[in-house]
């Protein structure tokens, strides 16, 4: 046995012009638990997808199993000849099928013939029981609840692990955990770790990946720390405390101010019309992972919702729009009270309700057509003229709007798919613009959007505030959140937790309030294994 | 960060859930009602038929007819369901069943070619024809529906150009010695060929790993492919499978009715396809099935005789097949979604 179990060196991965890592050295241990902390976007997936094979890491790289030293690029697929394994946020299961198919059709080896259903959901009833998960293996995945999808999950790929170190001989193997607790509630993250310690208790190495500080400090032995993709700690979970870690994980602050140059944004507080039922109103709202949310805009203000992946402020939009159904809650927009179980889109848009989803291609455009009929899609009978279409009249408004929009090309009769992010954004905006709706709801409205379309859309936003938009806008990116919010609402396990406003909004406020959130309201909450009454 | 300021969350601790592994739903695919339905639905079909008119129906000659006049619609049936359990679709099979047919009538009857041999040629045909099929869709990456719809007129047009839009009469009564003539307790042979067709199906998807990563392919293919499953080659293997069981369904035909014509197999596609979607609402409910599929196609020939026994005119075995095949979609998607 050598003396890790993973070491990789000066890993570095360039994607066009950014680096999305720069010399990232990580080492795992035998038998720990490693966490890889690090903002969105700070090269974790990168790393990972370094490690699977999907990406190639620059030349100079060196990556290390068990002592011997691996050439890299890795070919996709053999990772699992390494004994590495993945487990990513989707789990990698069949849905539709059941758990002992999804053990069968992936595995390695076993049966290669007349497969005796029997005898094998009695091995898998056994095997899954011996890494404490007790799912009956002739339940089809959909119908689990997802704690027990993730534990079934997990158990394979532990499975997967130990059958390859029976088979070869070896003595380490390593499990990558990709956010394996974003979606579970937070009494049932324990089962999680009750699996893990089994897994490393049974000789793996795991890579525990995880924004839930909470979850980190309850399982893991160490922690490594990327930031713009470079390594900004290793440490000792015994030597580092929550602060600690919160502040190596988004930076020094000064660092931070650096990098926030397009600030005009709200350092100048506005007054707004607070009179309930003026703007908008959430009252209640229980739905995806929200389990009674309260929110309220005023006419004119821009609100920013902040949070976790998983703490449901990504849910809140769609839910108000009646995109996806909201089991209770009540939503009031200038003064007219909607119940939100039985929403619908069509209801939403006749109520002044504007939805911008985050997957643009899939919800926001039709990508085939032309970028007026795009614009003016909500619009269209008032082109009408003697009951036939004016299509003229519909492109020449179009083509207004693209001016006023800056939409590059000016050719509003090419299909939106051509356009840029930025541009193709733009269109979705100027679409809802068109209605003039009373509030308009945002979910990562400048992903894949440049920076200058970036500006040009923060500026038509506060312009239509100024009329009395309310705005609620759902991001990721605290920067974007500090730069166009009057006020920012953070999201922790299904509620509204804290308000950053006024002068004190800033990415690093935004971030620390955020995982200050998860930490005091538990977003995961452990209750640790031992405590778990059995 | 003054105003940053953390509200109590109600019920965050004390919650009593952390009590040992929450209840999991212990389903499997389908209540017993569900597997049983079709099965059931078949068995009444038969005592209403049998009581309305019991000389007849229940003749020797009647059952004989049910079992061993759909096999064709069987074999067809069987061919539809392996594009079908992968994720794909093939339209083209009736085409494909016809150009079978005729290559067989021509070869036997227009240049004296022993008809064994004739047989062959069909066949390999037919997995040509998958090929092509698999070459479209799979290699090209198009939609499977609107390809093999495309395909399968093709090859329709092949039919007809062959047989020079005439039917071929006089094929080698060797071949409807062993398809229709020869009995087993008083049901045609060819009836035993689609049965032991369907067990080799239903063997190969249920117990063996090569079946359960089909499932992967039809059910998940995204997850398959993550998984290591060359979904590609199952896909290809479907196909082409396909292919080879539709033209034996056309050699049936062309055993059945001694001839074959330039529209001939054509006319078994919807009905298999009525049978393949009925049978996915029984035995394994939500997934096409070969045992599930048999039981379909008795169904529907049980439906058919007994309306032609009481007088239906030709129209009603269409009403039939078509309302099967509406109410069986419906059925399935229903079964899906749970």
């Amino acid at each position: 046995m050598s003396s890790t179990a993973l070491e990789l060196h000066n890993i570095s991965k360039v994607f066009g012009a950014t680096r999305a890592l720069s010399d990232v050295d990580m080492t795992v241990q035998h038998g720990e638990v490693l966490a890889l902390l690090g903002e969105n976007g700070c090269g974790k997936s990168t790393l990972v997808k370094v490690l699977a094979g999907v990406h190639e890491p620059e030349p100079g790289g060196r990556l290390v199993v068990d002592g011997t030293d691996v050439p890299l690029p890795m070919p996709l697929g053999t990772s699992s000849h390494l004994g590495l394994c993945f487990v990513h946020q989707d789990l990698g299961l069949a849905r539709p099928l059941t758990v002992l198919e999804n053990l069968l059709g992936t595995q390695e080896g076993g049966p290669r013939w007349n497969i005796r259903w029997g005898r094998e959901a009695r091995r898998a009833r056994e095997m899954l029981r011996s890494y404490g998960v007790t799912v009956d293996p002739l339940a089809v995945v959909n119908q689990l609840p997802p704690v027990d999808q993730a534990l079934v999950a997990i158990a394979r790929a532990a499975e997967q692990l130990k059958q390859y170190r029976e088979r070869t001989g070896a003595t380490s193997s390593v499990l990558v955990l990709d956010e394996p607790t974003v979606f579970l509630p937070e009494e049932e993250v324990s089962f999680l770790f009750d699996l893990i310690r089994t897994v490393v208790a049974g000789g793996s190495s795991v890579i525990f990946i995880s924004h839930d500080l909470p979850a980190v400090r309850e399982i893991a032995d160490r922690l490594t720390v990327l930031r713009d993709g470079r390594v900004v700690a290793h440490a000792s979970m015994a030597d580092v405390t929550d602060d600690q870690i919160v502040e190596l994980i988004v930076g020094p602050a000064a660092a931070m101010k650096a990098t926030f140059g397009h600030g005009e944004g709200s350092t100048l507080e506005r007054t707004f019309d607070r009179t309930p039922g003026a703007g908008l109103e959430v009252t209640g709202l229980v739905g995806g992972r929200l389990t009674g949310l309260d929110l309220s805009v005023a006419p004119g203000e821009v609100v920013g919702l902040a949070g976790l992946l998983g703490s449901g402020a990504e849910d809140v939009p769609y839910l108000l729009f009646g995109a996806r159904p909201a089991d209770a809650g009540e939503v009031t927009v200038h003064g007219s009270a909607m119940p939100l179980p039985g929403q619908q889109p069509a209801i939403a848009v006749d109520a002044g309700l504007a939805l911008i989803p985050a997957d643009r291609r899939r919800d926001a455009i039709a990508p085939a057509v032309s970028v007026a009929e795009n614009m003016m899609l909500l619009v269209v009978p008032r082109f009408r003229r003697r009951g036939v279409l004016d299509n003229r009249k519909l492109r020449s408004t179009a083509d207004q709007r693209a001016d006023a929009l800056d939409v590059r090309p000016r050719r509003t009769s090419v299909p939106v798919g051509t356009l840029s992010g930025g541009n193709a954004q733009k269109v979705v905006l100027a679409k809802w613009l068109e209605i003039s709706p009373r509030v308009l709801l945002l979910h990562e409205p400048t992903q894949g959007v440049d920076v200058a379309a970036r500006a040009e859309i923060y500026r038509v936003i506060k312009r239509a505030t100024e009329t009395g938009m309310s705005v609620l806008w759902v991001s990721s990116d605290f920067d974007e959140l500090a730069t166009v919010s009057d006020r920012v609402v953070v999201v922790s396990g299904g509620i509204a937790v804290s308000t950053v406003s006024g002068a004190d909004i800033t990415p690093e406020a935004i971030t620390t309030a955020v995982y200050g959130a998860a930490r005091a309201t538990g977003e995961s909450t452990i209750t640790t294994a031992e405590a778990v009454p059995s | 960060m003054s105003t940053t300021d953390v509200a109590e969350r109600a019920g965050a601790e004390g919650t009593p859930g952390g009590a040992g592994v929450p209840p999991t739903p212990k389903k499997s695919r389908g209540s017993w009602a569900e597997k049983a339905a079709l099965p059931l639905a078949w068995l009444v079909l038969f005592i209403v038929f049998a009581a309305l008119n019991p000389e007849r129906f229940l003749s020797m000659g009647n059952i004989s007819n049910i079992l061993g006049s759909q096999s064709i619609l069987f074999m067809i049936a069987l061919a539809a369901l392996l594009p079908s359990m992968v994720g794909d679709i093939d339209l083209s099979l009736g085409g494909i069943g016809g150009l079978s047919a005729i290559l067989v009538a021509v070869l036997n009857v227009q240049h004296a070619m022993p008809i064994g041999l004739a047989c062959l040629i069909g066949i390999a045909a037919g997995a040509l024809c998958g090929a092509v099929n698999a070459l479209f869709v799979v290699r090209f990456k198009t939609e499977p529906f609107i390809m093999t719809l495309g395909t399968g007129t093709f090859f329709a047009g092949l039919v007809f150009w062959i047989a020079n839009s005439t039917t071929i009469v006089g094929v080698s009564s060797t071949l409807s010695e062993w398809t229709y003539i020869r009995v087993i307790a008083g049901v045609p042979i060819q009836f035993y060929y689609c049965v032991l067709m369907m067990l080799v199906i239903w063997y190969v998807a249920t117990y063996t790993p090569l079946g359960v990563r089909a499932l992967f392919v039809g059910q998940s293919r995204d997850v398959a492919a993550l998984s290591g499953i060359k979904s590609d080659r199952i896909r290809w293997g479907a196909f082409v499978l396909a292919g080879v069981i539709a033209a034996l369904g056309g050699i049936l035909y062309v055993g059945t009715t001694g001839s074959a014509g330039p529209s001939s197999v054509g006319s078994f596609l919807l009905p298999a396809y009525a049978a393949i979607f009925l049978g996915a609402t029984a035995i394994q409910p939500g997934r096409f099935n070969a045992l599930g599929t048999g039981v379909a196609v008795l169904f529907l020939a049980t439906g058919v005789a007994g309306l032609q026994l009481l007088g239906a005119q030709d129209y009603a075995q269409q009403l039939f097949y078509g309302g099967a095949l509406v109410a069986a979609v419906t059925l399935s998607r229903y079964l899906r979604r749970t």
